[in-house]
Formats: structure tokens, sequence, C-alpha cells
């Protein structure tokens, strides 16, 4: 497992399409901290009681909903690169144990994304505070370290849950265009359907949808559906059916 | 050693390979021939495990590819030289595949240098020429040092350099006692290269021999026609020739037509009809295969 393990490390790290999405997770932190400066700036020169309406000044508010976007590509990209340039078939003639090589890759992407969500969410958090300084809430996202760390521990794990849900995809559709549509649809377009369902299955149905887990698992929003259990169980739900139909597709059809 | 066995795969209506069976044994080139979808890669992605067979076994070294611990030690494979992730760099490409099967960066480099490629390493994948691929294919398919190697049209899109490199390259580890499967549609270049071959057609065996007995086979001769064809014979068998009588014509083989003119003439024979006839390697493999032809133009050129 090591030598396979290695070998997914290398595949990961030897692509230009890594380094993009490690850039253009970059430019998402920037632009947040951009964003965040420019609201405490105009906090700073706005009357006390118009100071009260705004809302955190958290590059994290960009930075999240683009690093789960990003890593979903990261990991859909991981193996849908192997079957757009027929890689696949040298990849798996030299490792013919189809269980062991998505495992190899499925813990490389989960690491590698695991790292880089934490970096994020990390430095998204640590500029904020630096940028909003000793500045009161609301403008100031968190009281404390403590006070912020389970919302970006969550923030986190739905990022890795993004990446392997899109190399799941990635598994299952073999196309990199069918499964950034997948995880299109997935993000930005079902829980904008949802609302359109009548009550109380609106919200019903809006609880379970990828971008509000994660405020669930941490608590961090007023009356929420789900309990953090229930998020976290929903969030494994998700992982086990793109895995596993990922898993069902590479070792039932021909490669 | 290879050993297909009753090797079916059929996708939904049509049999791509059909009861297909035959071995290749160490030490020799072995071709695998037959026309465009005649099922030749199917056979060999099922013998890399690529393609699970509807019914039948192919096995490597007595198991089943799948089975095979670190596969790249025990076989080789060139399947299609594109199937490669253009952004890599050669040498990164090769390192992913030598990694995930415990091989060293160091035999990495000396395989780039076997083929040629040790210039372009580090350029990416995507920007070499076919004939550079093909070469990082065979590099990979050698990485492991395998005891059986299988190249699918490995000297398709490769200029005559390339050709007569590979083709040197194949024999090369046939004499050093490995089990080599070449498959091709062009029995001219198999005539160089292959020291016996399995022609298929439709999915089916349709001839196993080895490359000698074919060409025996189908050996050129001369047609002759004479009022005395018994004079004739023993003239001709005197001068080392060999002859057959066919519809009151006599084909002679291991002369040729001017040969055999003066030695009638010499001879005071006379002669009436004297027509050399030509069964190329490539006539012969037109003719097995032509049952079998799935793509057929209307009026072939033959």
């Amino acid at each position: 497992m090591t030598d396979l393990l290695n070998s997914e490390w290398l595949k990961l790290r030897s692509v230009r399409s890594t380094t993009y999405i490690l850039l253009a997770i970059t430019a998402a932190l920037l632009g947040g901290v951009l964003v965040s400066f420019l609201m405490t700036a105009d906090w700073d020169t706005s009357p006390p009681d118009l100071q009260q309406k705004f809302g955190s000044a958290d590059p994290g508010m960009l930075v999240v909903p683009f690093t789960q976007f990003c890593l979903g590509v990261l990991g859909a990209m991981a193996i849908t690169s192997e079957y757009g340039t027929g890689m696949i078939r040298t990849a798996l003639v030299s490792v013919p144990q189809r269980k062991a090589f998505l495992v190899a890759k499925t813990l490389v992407v989960a690491g590698a994304s695991l790292a880089i969500a934490l970096m994020a969410t990390l430095l998204a958090y640590q500029a904020g505070e630096w940028i909003t300084g000793d500045r009161p809430r609301p403008i100031s996202a968190y009281d404390s370290f403590a006070d912020a760390l389970p919302g970006l521990l969550a923030n986190t794990a739905s990022m890795v849950l993004l990446a392997l849900v899109g190399m799941g995809l990635g598994f299952l559709l073999r196309s990199t265009a069918g499964a950034l549509v997948s995880l299109c649809a997935l993000l930005f377009v079902l829980p904008t359907l949802t609302l359109v369902l009548p009550e109380p299955w609106n919200e019903r149905a809006y609880s379970v949808m990828l971008p509000v887990l994660a405020p669930q698992l941490s608590g961090d929003i007023t009356n929420p559906l789900l309990s953090p259990l229930g998020a976290a169980l929903t969030m494994v739900a998700y992982l086990i059916a793109a895995v596993g139909a990922g898993t069902i597709a590479l070792l039932r059809r021909d490669a | 050693m290879i050993e297909v066995r009753q090797l079916t795969k059929r996708y939904r209506a049509t049999r791509a390979v059909d009861g297909l069976s035959f071995e290749v044994k160490p030490g020799y080139v072995a071709g695998f021939l037959g026309p465009n979808g005649a099922g030749k890669s199917t056979t060999m992605r099922a013998i890399l495990g690529l393609d699970r067979p509807t019914s039948g076994e192919a096995l490597v070294d007595g198991r089943r590819y799948a089975d095979l611990r670190r596969p790249m030690h025990h076989v080789g494979a060139l399947i299609d030289a594109g199937a490669v992730h253009g952004g890599r760099s050669a040498y990164d490409h090769l390192r992913v595949l030598a990694r995930s099967n415990g091989i060293k960066d160091t035999r990495v480099v000396a395989t780039l240098e076997q083929v040629g490629l040790a210039g372009v390493a580090k350029r990416r994948v995507g920007s070499l020429s076919l004939g550079m691929k093909q070469r990082l294919g065979v590099a990979a398919a050698l990485l492991g040092d395998p005891g059986v190697l299988l190249f699918d049209e490995p000297v398709n899109g490769l200029d005559p350099e390339g050709i007569r490199w590979i083709r040197h390259l194949m024999r090369g580890l046939a004499r050093e006692g490995r089990t080599v499967l070449v498959s091709s549609h062009l029995m001219s270049e198999m005539a160089l290269t292959a020291d016996r071959v399995i022609v298929i057609g439709r999915g089916r065996l349709i001839l196993e021999s080895s490359m000698q007995d074919l060409q025996e086979k189908f050996r050129t001769d001369v047609l002759v026609r004479s009022p005395t064809p018994d004079a004739l014979v023993s003239v001709l068998t005197a001068a080392g020739a060999s002859t057959r009588s066919e519809d009151g014509a006599l084909l002679v083989q291991g002369l040729d037509a001017p040969e055999i003119a003066d030695l009638a003439a010499l001879n005071g024979i006379r002669v009436h009809e004297l027509t050399p006839r030509s069964a190329s390697l490539e006539d012969a493999y037109l003719e097995l295969t032509e049952e079998s032809v799935e793509y057929r133009t209307k009026e072939t050129a033959r």
C-alpha cells in the first residue's frame, strides 16, 4: 500500500491542474481578505447604529464555498484526468488490484485536501482576526480561537467531504465535464431548487444540502433543522453514496 | 508464457472475441495478426485484466493478471502510446508507474537512457512526438524488467528508424528468453519481426504456425506449360528446382522464369507458357482473413 500511496501522491503533485487549483484557492483567500479589509474600513467610518447592522468581516465567507468547490474539482480530476487521457489503462495495468487502487487514491485525495482545507480555513480565520483587530462583534466574526474552532473544523470537514464526493463522481462518470457539472448542481443549483418545494419540505430538503451541512455540524446557525450529529450522519451518507457508487463503477465496468 | 483458453468477450450483441485459444512461449516473437476489428486489442486487454472475459480465461505465467502482485515485474505492456497524461513530464510519468510497483528512481533513469529519451526526460509528455511517446511506452513496459511483453500495434505512426529500433528491440527481448507477443494488422511488418504468427479474424483463431511454415506454404513459384513436361522436369530437377504438376502445368520452385527459359532452350524443350507467380505473405494473409474482414470497401483493390 505504501507503494501505491507514493505513486498516487506523485500523480497528484506532478500535474499542473493541482497547481492551478492551489492558485485559485490562494486567489479566493486574497479576495476574501480584500473584502474583509474594505468592510472593516467601511465599518470604521460608519455611525454606531449602522455599525450594529454590519455582517462579520470574515474572509471565510468567500473562502469556504470557493475552496469546497476547488477541492471538489481536485478530487474529481484526480481520476477523470486519467479516464480523459487514457492514463487509466496504463495505471490499471501497473496496479490491477482495483480496490487497492481506489483506496490509495481516496487516502491521497483525503489527505491532500485535509491539509489544503485546514490551511485555507486557518489562514482565512487568522487574516480576519488581523483585519478586525480588537473591534467588537458583529464586524469581528469570533471572540476567541476557541469560539471559532468548531466552525473551522466543520468547514474543513465539509471541504474534505467535497473532495471525496468529487472523486466518487469522477470514478462514476469518468468525465471531467460530467463530474464538474454534477458538483455545481450539488453545491449551487439543488440548494436553490429546494426552496421552491412546498412547506415544510423546502426547509427539510434544504437542511441536507451540501453547503449548509458545515454550519449545522458546528451549531453555528440559529434554529438548525439538523443536530450536529444529524449533520455529521448526513455528511457520512454523502460520502458513502459518492465513493460507493464510484467503487461499484470501477470494480464492475471494463476500464 | 501466455495462455489464452476459450476466451470469449461479448459487448452487447457483438462478439469481439469468440472462443479463442492460443499459447505463447518464451524465446520467440509471436506476431498477433488480424484485420481491424478482429479482436486483437480486446484479447490483449483481457490478458491485462482491463476487460473481464465473458467466458474463458487468459493467464500469464499460469496466473490471472489481476492476481499478480507488482505486475510490472512479470509483464510489460505497451497498449496505447497515447494513453498517458500529457501534462506530466516523461520522467514523472515513469516514476508514477515505477513507484506503484516499488521500482527505484535509478531504474527509471536507466530505462529512459535505454530507450533514448534521457534528453527529453523533463519535457511534458504532451509535447513529445508520436515516436517519442512510443518509446516512452516501451520504457514503461521495460521498467520492471519483465519476462513477458505485450505490444499492441507498436509500429503505428513510427518513422522507418523507429520501426527498425522497435523491431530490433523485440527480437532482442525474445532472444533473452522473454515471451513477446506483438499485434499488428500488417503481415509485411510481422514477416520481418515475428518467428511465429497467430492469425485471427472475427475473434476466432484462423491459423497458428511458425513464420517459416507460413512462408513455405505460400512460396512463390513459376507456372510452366510444355508439351514435353517429363523432359523438362528432369532438366529442372537436375538444376536443383522442385516441381509438381497441377492441371497439366508444372509449378516450379527454386528457379526463376529466365533461368527456366534458358534451361529449356539449351535442352531444346518447347515451352508454351511461363508465368512467374508470387503469393506474397501479404496475399497469403489476405487470403486467410478474407472471410473475416469486418469493414470492407466495396471494391477492394488487390
